[in-house]
């Protein structure tokens, strides 16, 4: 009746198409990504999280004019979530660390992500020509590059930065007092978890798992009024309604005034942590996970 | 040529001028078809005394017209609203809208340049002019009526790294207009333009470049250390009786290397009174002394004459980003309250100026430390509002961590650090100002709000959700009495009548959203 019912047909369309690029590209890149971390065993004095830029796919520079044009488009367009200069702002990612944008080739993975946005995750959709679309693609490759060839530069935390820890009273904590091994394994889930993740994001995700893989979805319990129950991965909730996937993975939406809804959040528990953690055992913690390869 | 047309300009305006004028008495008691500054009011409490809409018809609020800006931004302005037209700001942009009907009357798109779009608060009206800060630090003043240039004034420099997202506050024939910048040491300012000429009236520093009078800080000057930033980036407010002009000061910069700018760094992170027809510093209350944690002030200094303690009092109120609220004595800049209203683990308690101690512990660190609250804030732009009938003052919180780096590797230049938000929840919280007790907390979801809010004489509170909604509220318990979906809300609701017909306008993405009953 209304547009803005239009608009959510539209923005309902625009997550469908940004969720079946990720998982088109999560399927896609996740194998090649484990074989080059197995292929390529890392000085064994190093841990791997000490590679803190991935390898750009293609590194060929491009005209200054056409980088040129992409930073004044980035900037004004951009910037205002992932930095003036690409490299992180206030809700967006710091691109010239981005494996995706490591990955992408003359903007084969970035072009179809702006024009498609992640609305999960709120980025918008884009609407830009090819000629703005090359140009910013040529400003965030350089830009990486740019990044890449700095050492301990602005931004920058480094492996080494996070070292200060003691793993043997991190395990301490991680059995005992921190209640860790409620929910997790250093034989389990955890096994090899130094090997997956960077030295920064390990330390993130270990405070609050997000990102990319996303962590476990919160299980959602549906009662219907008939009485039936309908459990699934939850996909979004507000105060009104409740958005599950269903086996085939589609979005099931449920209006909260119709049905009982029951969510099971296992990362509820990692936010009450970020209340009781000193900084020592944060750093304690995380020299534990370090050893975990 | 040029010339001969603004000498013409003055004769036109006289003929439309009854129906444009917006003139300071007009400013001090706004009527209520009208919505004619960022706040709607120079007290800042956004708060209506219309009364059509109730809790009890609230939820019969139906869409009467809505106006897309096809931007890819979203709308973080307030609209002003006079004489029947609003007029609605993205950056580089500035829409007349008709407000009965939705329709375009005129556009305006400044040139694209590469300054900082990060958002627009809003335009500002004075006479028949309607004024627009642009990302490259312009001040554009536009004929109301038809929206030809009258002038276009460069109030910063935009390449050493200022950015404008200003509404501009007109107090008198000063235009008042900040301007953003903390990615570059550069001195926070404060212009007031005249509203007629466009001429340079006064400039306030927060942090004094060397060598300027008054300079507290060291200013810009790299051999002393000092600190530079303190950039007042929102709309202040305004008190016609004490003739002072309240505005909230940012970040100190370099951000994050606290070690490069030794001290308080006055007046950054500071609330701020000032003369507005001089420009000059009368008081000074610094909420967070030596911020490392990007914690501007400025958040918006709301003005309530009520009682406190027994006495009545003229007071002002900040909800701030580093999760204390205070209150303070007006007239004097003295403390009155400061209680935190979202998680807070960075202070070692309150002085006896009523500031926060900052725990050094906390401060950036090279191997990181947890901080409450986040970079975004326990608040942040969005702005809050007063209810005089219930005393509570509503804020959008959010409970939440990030960590924060620093070494000296990063230097001391800008952000001279690295931060990354953990994890947050976010809450409609309404706060008792005697007390600071939240009263109540309507969660509105993870991550940080992006809603302002706006409260009515009859009970009700207009703000969004974190998704898709644009909600009204109980002011005196907050239960919901009414929803509806038009996509993430990036900016505060403002309510007007007009043709006996009350009016909420609200923005859904980068669309606006009229609603009235039917």
């Amino acid at each position: 009746m209304i547009p803005s019912r239009r608009m959510s047909a539209k923005q309902a369309l625009a997550i469908i198409c940004a969720a079946m690029f990720i998982a088109g590209f999560v399927l896609a890149q996740a194998p090649k990504a484990a074989a080059a971390k197995k292929a390529a065993p890392p000085d064994p004095g190093q841990s791997p999280a000490a590679r803190p830029h991935p390898k750009q796919a293609t590194t060929e520079p491009y005209p200054a004019a056409q980088v040129q044009a992409g930073e004044l488009r980035f900037v004004s367009q951009c910037g205002f979530c992932h930095g003036r200069d690409a490299a992180g702002g206030e809700s967006g990612p710091d691109l010239t660390r981005s494996e995706l944008v490591a990955s992408d080739i003359r903007g084969d993975k970035i072009g179809p992500l702006v024009r498609a946005g992640r609305p999960d995750v709120g980025m918008p959709a884009f609407r830009v020509s090819d000629a703005e679309l090359t140009s910013i693609v040529a400003f965030i490759h350089t830009q990486a590059s740019k990044f890449a060839t700095l050492s301990g530069g602005r931004r920058s935390v480094d492996a080494a930065d996070l070292a200060t820890g003691n793993a043997a009273d991190g395990r301490g904590y991680f059995n005992g007092a921190g209640g860790c091994s409620g929910c997790h394994s250093a034989t389990g889930d955890l096994a090899g978890i130094a090997m997956r993740y960077d030295a920064l994001t390990l330390l993130e995700r270990m405070l609050y798992p997000s990102g990319r893989p996303a962590p476990g979805r919160p299980n959602a319990t549906v009662t219907l009024a008939s009485g039936q129950t309908i459990t699934g991965p939850l996909a979004a909730e507000d105060e009104f309604s409740v958005v599950v996937l269903d086996p085939q993975g589609a979005r099931q939406t449920y209006s909260k005034d119709a049905v009982k809804v029951k969510i099971d959040d296992p990362m509820s528990a990692h936010f009450t942590q970020l209340g009781k953690y000193t900084d020592a055992e944060i750093h304690n913690v995380y020299a534990y996970l370090e050893t975990l390869k | 040529m040029r010339r001969a047309r603004i000498l013409v300009l003055p004769a036109l305006s006289i003929a439309i001028a009854a129906a444009q004028t917006v003139d300071a008495n007009k400013l001090l008691h706004p009527p209520p078809d009208a919505w004619l500054t960022y706040h709607g009011e120079y007290n800042g409490q956004r708060h209506s005394r219309l009364t059509q809409i109730t809790p009890d018809n609230v939820a019969r609020l139906a869409l009467a017209w809505t106006f897309p800006t096809g931007q890819n931004q979203a709308i973080k302005a307030s609209p002003i609203l006079v004489d029947g037209v609003l007029y609605l700001t993205t950056p580089d942009n500035l829409w007349a809208i008709d407000a009965r009907t939705g329709k375009q009357r005129w556009h305006y798109r400044h040139p694209a340049n590469n300054a900082f779009h990060i958002g627009h608060r809003g335009a500002a009206v004075y006479k028949n002019t309607v004024y627009l800060t642009t990302p490259d630090c312009h001040l554009i003043a536009f004929n109301a009526e038809d929206g030809r240039k009258k002038w276009d004034v460069i109030v910063a420099d935009s390449n050493k790294g200022y950015w404008s997202t200003n509404a501009p506050l007109v107090v008198g024939n000063h235009v008042l207009v900040g301007v953003s910048g903390d990615f570059d040491n550069v001195p926070g300012q404060l212009k007031s333009i005249d509203a007629d000429t466009g001429k340079l009236q006064w400039t306030f520093y927060s942090t004094p470049p060397a060598g300027t009078p008054d300079s507290k800080s060291g200013g810009a000057n790299p051999d002393s250390g000092g600190a530079t930033g303190g950039q007042m980036w929102t709309t202040g407010t305004y008190d016609p009786v004490l003739n002072l002009v309240f505005v909230g000061t940012g970040n100190p910069t370099p951000v994050l290397n606290g070690a490069a700018r030794p001290g308080d760094n006055p007046w950054t992170c500071s609330i701020v009174a000032l003369n507005p027809e001089t420009g000059k510093l009368v008081w000074g209350f610094q909420v967070s002394p030596h911020d490392t944690h990007d914690w501007d002030a400025n958040e918006i200094p709301v003005l309530v004459d009520a009682d406190f303690g027994g006495q009545p009092r003229k007071m002002l109120m900040q909800a701030s980003r580093n999760g204390y609220f205070f209150v303070l004595d007006r007239t004097t800049g003295k403390n009155l309250l400061t209680a935190p209203f979202a998680t807070v683990n960075w202070s070692k308690g309150i002085d006896s100026l009523g500031r926060p101690i900052p725990n050094a512990a906390k401060e950036p660190s090279r191997d990181g430390v947890l901080v409450a609250p986040m970079e975004s804030g326990a608040t942040n732009f969005r702005p809050p509002s007063f209810d005089p009938q219930t005393g509570l003052f509503l804020v959008s919180a959010q409970d939440g961590y990030g960590i924060y780096f620093f070494k000296p590797e990063h230097g001391g230049y800008g952000w001279a650090g690295a931060d990354y938000n953990i994890a947050g929840k976010s809450f409609l919280r309404a706060i008792d100002y005697h007390t600071g007790r939240i009263v109540w907390n309507h969660p509105i979801g993870d991550g940080a709000g992006t809603a302002g809010v706006l409260t009515t004489d009859t009970g009700v509170t207009i703000s969004g959700d974190n998704r898709t909604s644009v909600m009204a509220l109980r002011t005196r318990d907050g239960a919901t009495l009414w929803h509806q979906d038009i996509g993430h809300m990036e900016n505060a609701p403002i309510t007007y009548e007009l043709d006996g017909k009350q009016y909420v306008l609200v923005a859904g993405g980068p669309s606006l959203y009229a609603f009235a009953l039917p």
